[in-house]
């Protein structure tokens, strides 16, 4: 399969070959569809820089202050940093979200996939399964974890009841036991994520020629040789922008926990983001909360070109 | 595996846009964070149309002590033509995450109440204005208000705030689960050694299952009142020395008290461990638990559940009693005006009088703050229980002007308790490093 994939009005007045067209600089090309282009872009740019690019470059600032929201900031250097890198409590949220992140992120992700390969067949009930798959995802997350938090109680919960009867019951309940606290908000961080990352695999596999597999079993591939040769490269793009997804979102995990759990009990579930809450808005220290926001920043931001440059090498086109 | 899809050419496009929107828009939610920065709001107006300052009190009165809350307010903006004060009651949590964003940005409220021991973080912050010149003028008549009430306030030397309430905490028992375990319903534990011989009646394994179906005493170990904290006074110990200088936590007083609760709670199961505050008040409520330690918000909860329930004096530690007091105080921001500041004194000033403290301690159930009415309140019988004097004289602050008292409390106190309560290591080793940490803390 070699068709082009760019924008159609190339292929009918260009009968030159396509490939160094694409490749030419946007404002060089051709000046009008540059400047069209760049029109529809400064909305979105304007958003950005205001809302994202101009509250980083505070935030980095602020991080070399004391600033408290009141009084006016004073500037103390690295310091924030230096107390950062001794304390205990950084690097238990930091473990933490390292954990959540690397056990919620693969299994989303694998799990989106099962789903969708699932949902993509035929069969009585599909529309409902793949609504009820989907449904977490759309529910305000403070409800859900209220939800959770109400199904998981020890004393009232419906779901720590069903457990206790078949013999499952950890006698805190599994929201204020140490053991159990961090797989109950991991699991209901799958839950209710893992739908949105389904369509996305969903609407990558009804992307996939059916002429490739058509082919490929007349070549005589049986179904796990398609699933491994056909299916999972025509999905690398899919799996690329899930799981850079996934892995931003887990890394940022804070809402869902802190009303399950505000991070207890003592501190095993509280994630970075929740630390930047609590120093911040509780304990009064924006420039020391700016400053552990400033670690997870450049942290996922190295962890998102790390994952880019990996995947994208293994990134099939057709 | 059957992947293809009869529509997958046409398709393509159109998904994979969508793939991509859906992305773009996932991912402004992940940004979507929140920076505290504002200038907005403005200086509102000091006074609205009919010329009245109008100020927005800000307070957590969310319980059935809300309603009592505003009548007094009610009766106030009645009782004068000069001052509008309208109540903004939301939850103790949200007010506290509120305030400060909502201060910095002059768009906050113009009297905040919270508990006495949170008010010096937030005034050693800037937050707060100095009051002392309140209670220097004597039209004001504080010289009845319980001076326990008014030192609460007091953070370096200054007082930041003016009592909204003053109370101890009680003991609240279940006669009839008394009455079931064989144990007369008329007879609270009086003492620690009482309480603990009474703890094997009344945690009872129905199903044994290893689990209690009914407990001893609900006991909240986060997001509460600081019961657990306060029992180290009942030997003798104590979270920081009286002049708020140094840890006491690792003292062997301090390690005697959390030795006995420790393994009270551990090895005899008096109380389910990891309750917040509210999940103790409903073990309490639904009749699973024989014995809870709050104070007097919770009586109108438990009446409509029907509860058939005494109040007794917590029970007393070896050497102190051990009575925890907690104050709620209110306090003016920083910036506050002139014109506005006067006006708040006209309604702390109300608030504190005779007539008011009346109606808000029969409305409320929590005991005045003055004396000089106790026998004006007569519609409720809780503030004179509240209000005994045995258990007025005995009751005690936690943390008092300690202005990492909060972080104190939440960031090493709770956790190195739950660690204990969950064994994760001995009391003797989990406090001492705790009390090193709450050094560090009063360091800061």
């Amino acid at each position: 399969m070699t068709t082009t994939v760019g924008p159609p009005t190339e292929r009918t007045t260009a009968p030159r070959p396509a490939p160094p067209r694409r490749r030419r600089p946007l404002l060089k090309a051709n000046g009008r569809r540059a400047l069209t282009a760049w029109l529809f872009l400064t909305p979105s740019l304007i958003v950005l820089l205001a809302f994202t690019l101009y509250p980083m470059i505070q935030a980095g600032y602020l991080s070399l202050t004391d600033y408290n929201l009141i009084r006016a900031a004073r500037f103390v250097g690295l310091d924030n940093y230096v107390e950062l890198f001794q304390d205990p409590a950084f690097w238990n949220a930091f473990g933490n979200t390292v954990l959540y992140a690397v056990v919620v992120t693969p299994v989303t992700v694998v799990l989106a996939l099962l789903f969708a390969l699932m949902l993509n067949q035929r069969f009585v009930g599909r529309s409902f399964a793949r609504t009820a798959i989907f449904l977490p995802f759309i529910v305000s997350l403070g409800i859900i974890a209220i939800a959770w938090a109400f199904l998981l109680d020890p004393n009232i919960g419906l779901l720590s009841y069903w457990l206790g009867e078949i013999g499952i019951v950890p006698e805190q309940g599994w929201l204020n036991d140490p053991r159990y606290a961090m797989a109950a908000v991991m699991a209901v961080g799958v839950w209710k994520n893992v739908g949105f990352y389904m369509v996305i695999y969903l609407a990558g596999l009804q992307s996939i020629p059916g002429e490739i597999y058509e082919a490929s079993r007349l070549d005589g591939a049986g179904p796990w040789q398609r699933f491994r040769s056909v299916t999972l490269p025509l999905l690398s793009n899919q799996t690329l922008l899930v799981s850079v997804l996934a892995l931003i979102a887990t890394l940022q995990a804070f809402d869902q926990i802190w009303v399950m759990t505000h991070g207890g009990p003592f501190f095993r579930t509280e994630t970075l983001v929740m630390l930047v809450y609590r120093e911040g808005f509780q304990q009064l220290r924006f420039g020391y909360a700016s400053a552990i926001s400033f670690v997870l920043l450049v942290f996922v931001f190295i962890l998102s070109m790390v994952q880019f440059g990996y995947l994208r090498r293994k990134q099939v086109t057709y | 595996m059957k992947t293809q899809h009869p529509r997958s050419g046409r398709a393509r496009r159109p998904f994979r846009a969508l793939t991509a929107v859906a992305g773009i828009a996932i991912a402004g939610l992940a940004l979507a964070g929140c920076t505290g920065q504002g200038s907005g709001g403005g200086g509102a107006s000091e006074t609205d149309a009919s010329g009245k300052v109008t100020l927005d009190f800000w307070n957590g009165f969310t319980g059935p002590d809300g309603p009592a809350l505003q009548k007094v307010i009610d009766d106030f903006n009645a009782s004068q033509d000069t001052v509008e004060v309208t109540a903004n009651i939301m939850p103790w949590d949200t007010l506290y995450q509120k305030v400060l964003t909502s201060v910095a940005s002059s768009d906050g409220p113009d009297i905040i109440a919270m508990s006495a021991s949170r008010m010096p973080q937030f005034a050693s912050q800037g937050l707060f204005m100095g009051v002392d010149d309140y209670y220097t003028d004597e039209s004001h008549d504080s010289k009845a208000l319980n001076q326990a009430a008014i030192d609460a306030s007091v953070f370096d030397g200054v007082n930041y705030g003016v009592p909204v309430n003053y109370t101890p905490m009680m003991l609240y028992y279940n006669k009839d689960l008394f009455t079931a375990a064989g144990l007369d319903p008329e007879k609270p534990p009086t003492t620690w050694d009482e309480f603990a011989a009474m703890v094997p009646k009344l945690t009872v394994d129905q199903d044994g299952d290893g689990k209690p179906d009914q407990y001893a005493i609900a006991m909240g170990d986060h997001e509460t009142v600081p019961i657990y904290p306060s029992l180290l006074w009942g030997t003798g110990g104590g979270i920081v020395s009286d002049d708020g200088k140094t840890s006491t936590l690792a003292d062997p007083e301090s390690l005697k008290a959390l030795d006995f609760w420790v393994s009270l709670v551990r090895d005899q199961k008096a109380t389910q461990i990891g309750m917040s505050g509210a999940d103790a008040d409903k073990l309490f409520q639904t009749g699973k638990a024989a014995m809870e330690i709050v104070g007097p918000w919770m009586t109108s909860g438990f009446d409509e559940a029907g509860l058939n329930y005494g109040l007794a004096k917590p029970p007393a530690g070896p050497t102190d009693p051990a009575v925890l007091a907690d104050v709620v105080s209110m306090g003016l921001p920083a910036n506050t005006s002139d014109e506005k500041k006067a006006a708040a004194y006209q309604f702390f000033a109300y608030w504190n009088s005779a007539e008011g403290q009346t109606t808000w301690a029969d409305g409320s159930g929590f005991p005045p703050n003055r004396s000089d009415v106790a026998d004006k309140v007569t519609s409720s019988p809780y503030p004179a229980i509240f209000g005994a004097q045995d258990v007025a004289d005995d009751a005690k602050l936690l943390l008092p002007g300690i202005a990492q008292g909060g972080p104190i409390l939440e960031t090493v106190f709770t956790p190195a308790l739950q660690r204990a309560l969950n064994g994760e290591g001995s009391v003797q080793d989990i406090f001492t490093a705790a009390s090193a940490d709450v050094q560090s803390q009063l360091g800061k």
